[in-house]
């Protein structure tokens, strides 16, 4: 397969200018995921550590195998929410390695309100157990939580994807034969205490952990019976009176040498056979796609570039490569998995809907993964295109797209507008894994198209009432729209609100892909098979 | 069709293929038998062919292995052969630059009688919240450029004209 012949010019003063100003982003970035992993009031360090409870983190290097890589989800989960008090949503998510094999981890963070569920933590319950049941992974449970957050109960309670979803998703696994394991490491109290149950081995670590419907306070309140957490819902009481808990761990290292023991003993599934070759890291260095995204999210870029800084050995089979050429597709290989990559190198029109259409067929006939690159600013308007059948030629896309068997996975890599978001396969569009680099943007339409289309409605019917708006007044209109606009389409507030997996530094994005990859050959591809085509 | 290797700068075409018994190197002038036996030394191999046996040594690097037989030293690298075989574009590159899509001109950075150099920015479009940057397709003279900063054009309208070329 042919090498992409690089253009960039490493010495040229926009490379460099893009270079500095990523680096800048990056830096904040990541400052941004390491307070969210690690920087918490000095009062809840004091209390696990009266508690005599390890921290979520610490409790993960216990169970993953050491020297492993753990992709993690959504570390910067309700960044914008209840005042940022709530970093990563209280809870962990990802997939790790233990024992040699790929699993998902929900890790309750008891160091943030007590591990709490908060609206924010259930979706990003929820979302790991998709992943798990999508993938066919083995899910482990690290629960250490203080149970819904009361002032905020129909947030996490009653809807269809809320609360409930965590447990009705818990039995999906158990009956698609996914086992699962619960360490119980701290109360698991009325919902929480089915995490556990539901679970097909669970671990109760003595002393600090415990399962009951109601605790001590509300056993007292209902029936007037006082009780003590131990007699309750212990660890001995559990696991040799009730046989609600299968074993019991003297100490949290205990605990995890009993889990990595358990994942050890199940029936190791053949994984899904895809094409693959002999493992090459790329000929040109990720790093220089700082230099390559343009600061100026407007400027285009070719995404040749990116995918030369992204896949094995820059090498790339680029499939009709002078038809429809907004949209780039073509074979790869990723970690050594055949890939089939569809990246935009501008906006979609007819022709290039239809090489997208026709090319995502041809990578489910051949059970190839698909992975989309999104820079998409939208689908071509205008009578022109809508003559020639744009939105029929968009549906072509979203059939073909929507329609795939095999693995998808997504990088909103710079812009996300529009209907553009759906044919790349956003996150309504079932990605296995779906991240974004800090500087992408993702709404209806751009932030400066909303402000002038929300301040054109104000104005016109201002102007109906008679009224003449002066430059001034207008900007006034426009300018605090415009703002919260600029601040909505940011990647932090998709990743706040859980529309991606994560932001990626961009030069880990072959490695994010490569993991994702690798986990879902858990799960069989099915025959392809699709709904009907507009022609 | 064969593989395409280049040896100290020379071209060769050849393909290695096993009978059951015996690899067979099949070049242009026919099929001769060999093998390659390891010696136990890093890199060190017996070559067995045409009645003789010969020692060599490998050394393989990303973009070329290293032969090392009779006293020389030869770089072999492999061609691909959709690369080699794809020839020129065909044809010159038209003069004209025409809109990809209807939108607004946003700067032009060059004007008529200018020499410019292929890839060299000649006008600067936006159309769907996106900035294209418009290239010019060979070296050569700005005949045209017919729109100016703010003005809308339609679909396929001529952005650009170079002169035409002297023969």
């Amino acid at each position: 397969m042919r090498r992409i012949e690089s253009q960039i010019d490493t010495n040229a003063p926009d490379y460099k200018a893009n270079y500095a100003a990523m680096s800048e982003r990056l830096k904040e970035f990541h400052a941004r995921q390491e307070a969210a992993r690690f920087e918490r009031p000095q009062r809840d360090i004091d209390r696990l550590a009266r508690q005599n409870k390890l921290g979520v983190r610490e409790r993960l290097k216990l169970l993953l195998d050491p020297g492993t890589p753990f992709l993690e989800f959504s570390t910067l989960a309700a960044c914008r929410e209840y005042d940022g008090a709530v970093p990563g949503a209280a809870v962990v998510t990802g997939i790790g390695i233990v024992q040699g094999r790929e699993v998902a981890i929900h890790a309750n963070d008891a160091s943030v309100k007590g591990g709490a569920w908060y609206p924010h933590t259930v979706k990003k319950i929820v979302r790991l157990l998709d992943v798990a049941l999508e993938n066919h992974l083995p899910v482990i449970h690290i629960c250490d939580s203080a149970g819904g957050f009361l002032p905020l109960q129909h947030g996490v309670f009653p809807d269809r994807y809320l609360g409930g979803r965590v447990f009705r998703n818990q039995v999906k696994l158990s009956q698609a034969n996914i086992p699962q394991i619960a360490v119980v490491g701290g109360h698991c109290t009325a919902g929480g205490a089915y995490v556990p149950t539901l679970s097909d081995y669970n671990i109760i670590i003595e002393g600090t952990g415990a399962i009951f419907l109601g605790g001590p306070p509300l056993v007292k309140a209902a029936t007037g019976e006082e009780v003590g957490v131990q007699e309750l819902g212990g660890a001995v009481m559990h696991t040799s009176v009730s046989g609600t808990g299968d074993y019991r761990a003297a100490t949290e290292q205990h605990a995890f040498s009993l889990a990595r023991e358990i994942v050890s003993q199940w029936k190791r599934k053949p994984k899904t056979i895809i094409e693959t070759a002999s493992f090459e890291e790329p000929y040109y260095d990720p790093k220089e796609l700082y230099g390559i995204i343009p600061k100026d999210r407007k400027t285009q870029f070719d995404m040749r570039e990116v995918l030369a800084r992204i896949v094995d050995g820059s090498r790339f089979h680029e499939y009709q490569p002078d038809y429809g050429t907004t949209m780039i597709c073509g074979y790869a290989h990723i970690w050594g998995y055949k890939v089939g990559i569809l990246a935009n190198n501008g906006v979609l029109f007819n022709d290039s809907s239809l090489k997208a259409a026709h090319f995502i067929q041809l990578c489910n006939q051949n059970r190839t993964p698909l992975v989309f690159l999104q820079n998409i600013t939208g689908y071509m308007v205008g009578r022109e295109y809508e003559e020639r059948g744009i939105a029929k030629d968009g549906a072509k896309m979203l059939m073909a797209q929507g329609g795939s068997v095999v693995p998808k996975f997504t990088v909103i890599a710079n812009a996300s507008y529009g209907a553009g978001n759906y044919g790349m396969c956003g996150r309504a569009w079932d990605a296995r894994t779906l991240f974004m680099w800090p500087q992408a943007e993702i709404g209806v339409m751009g932030a400066d198209q909303a402000a002038n289309t929300m301040a054109d409605v104000k104005i016109r019917q201002l102007e109906r009432e008679g009224k003449e708006l002066t430059e001034e007044e207008i900007a006034a209109i426009r300018d605090p729209v415009l703002e919260k606009f600029r601040q909505d389409v940011e990647a932090y507030t998709s990743t706040s609100e859980l529309w991606d997996d994560g932001i990626l530094d961009p030069a880990d994005t072959r490695n994010a892909l490569g993991m994702s990859i690798s986990a879902s050959l858990n799960a069989p591809i099915e025959d392809p098979h699709y709904g009907i085509f507009r022609l | 069709m064969q593989r395409i290797f280049q040896i100290d700068g020379e071209e060769a075409e050849c393909w290695l293929s096993h009978d059951g018994n015996n690899m067979n190197l099949n070049t242009p002038d026919g099929v001769i038998p060999c093998q390659l036996e390891p010696t136990g030394t890093p890199g060190g191999y017996v070559l067995r062919m045409r009645g003789r046996a010969q020692n060599v040594r490998l050394a393989v690097g990303p973009d070329a292995t290293f032969v090392h037989l009779n006293g020389k030293t030869y770089a072999v690298g492999r061609v691909d052969p959709a690369e080699r075989l794809a020839g020129n574009d065909s044809g010159a590159a038209d003069d004209r630059i025409v809109a990809p899509m209807p939108g607004v001109v946003v700067s032009v950075n060059a004007k008529p009688g200018d020499h410019v150099k292929e890839g060299q920015p000649l006008l600067v479009i936006e159309s769907m919240k996106l900035e294209t940057s418009l290239i010019a397709p060979r070296d050569g003279v700005v005949a045209e450029i017919p729109f100016a900063a703010g003005d809308s054009f339609g679909l396929k309208a001529t952005l650009a004209q170079l002169a035409p070329e002297e023969e």
